[in-house]
């Protein structure tokens, strides 16, 4: 069994849901799979040869995964409290009104206006 | 043989993390992914590794299945039982190249024979030291953007 490919497959995944899902939560599973998918390239490849550094340099890896996990999170609460939704693409028109609402309560203007 | 049924079930997990609809089944199935690689590490000889990884797979998962049950809203409407069976068979495909092929890396003699600690401690000491002070100051950072969003409220 290769290594190399189960992580390149898991690396695919992550970058699929990365491209394809709206949802915060979802795009930060999806960082938490490429996160994986390189941690296991250092620990694996690394059992053959100089096994001890491969695994030293996961635990600096771990340490970037959880700032990023932290920061998203921070994101995802913020997003949710003020803006009412957790989808990138709404949030994305939003930059005019405070909440959903608002958006919802100027049904006279078209979507091209609301971006 | 293990480990062939080890990397079929990552996969298999790790897809359904993304496809799966309601965001608490995604964290429940990317538990399994964390776990599953836990084990991979341990049958490698990486014991440290599997530890870690298993430590700060819970701490990450807790957090993320209070918040997909806070903030996440339930789908307007079910995706059908076929659909989660495609995204099985999708992900058993997407699992077989790992398991049969191989792109023929050389695997090294070379060894240093360093330990864990060493490697650690000694080869990567001003990682290991920027590394603590990288999460002080994210977290600092954190809350500071959360304090001053209740400000704002107030």
């Amino acid at each position: 069994m290769d290594y190399v490919i189960l992580s390149m497959t898991l690396l695919a995944i992550g970058i699929y849901g990365l491209l394809t899902k709206r949802h915060l939560l979802k795009i930060l599973i999806s960082v938490e799979l490429i996160a994986t998918a390189a941690s296991m390239n250092f620990v694996l490849l690394a059992s053959s040869s100089n096994k001890a550094l491969g695994e030293a340099f996961l635990i600096l890896a771990f340490s970037t995964d959880t700032c990023v996990t932290g920061i998203v999170l921070a994101l995802l609460v913020i997003a949710s409290k003020k803006y009412g939704t957790c989808d990138i693409r709404k949030l994305a028109k939003l930059d005019q009104y405070e909440t959903i609402e608002d958006e919802e309560k100027s049904n006279g203007k078209t979507k091209e206006d609301i971006v | 043989m293990v480990l062939e049924l080890l990397a079929v079930g990552l996969v298999v997990s790790a897809f359904l993390a993304v496809c799966l609809d309601r965001a608490v089944y995604s964290v429940a199935s990317l538990a399994g992914t964390l776990i599953l690689v836990a084990i991979l590490y341990a049958l490698n000889d990486a014991v440290f590794a599997a530890v870690f990884q298993l430590a700060i797979g819970v701490g990450t998962l807790a957090v993320l299945f209070l918040s997909s049950e806070m903030l996440s809203e339930e789908p307007s409407v079910k995706k059908p039982l076929k659909n989660i069976f495609l995204a099985i068979t999708a992900a058993l495909i997407l699992s077989i190249p790992s398991v049969l092929l191989s792109i023929g890396t050389i695997p090294t003699s070379v060894s240093s024979g360093v330990s864990f600690s060493e490697a650690l401690w000694k080869l990567r000491a001003v990682d290991v030291v920027l590394q603590g002070l990288v999460i002080i100051t994210v977290a600092l950072g954190i809350t500071i953007v959360l304090h001053e969003k209740k400000e704002r409220k107030n």
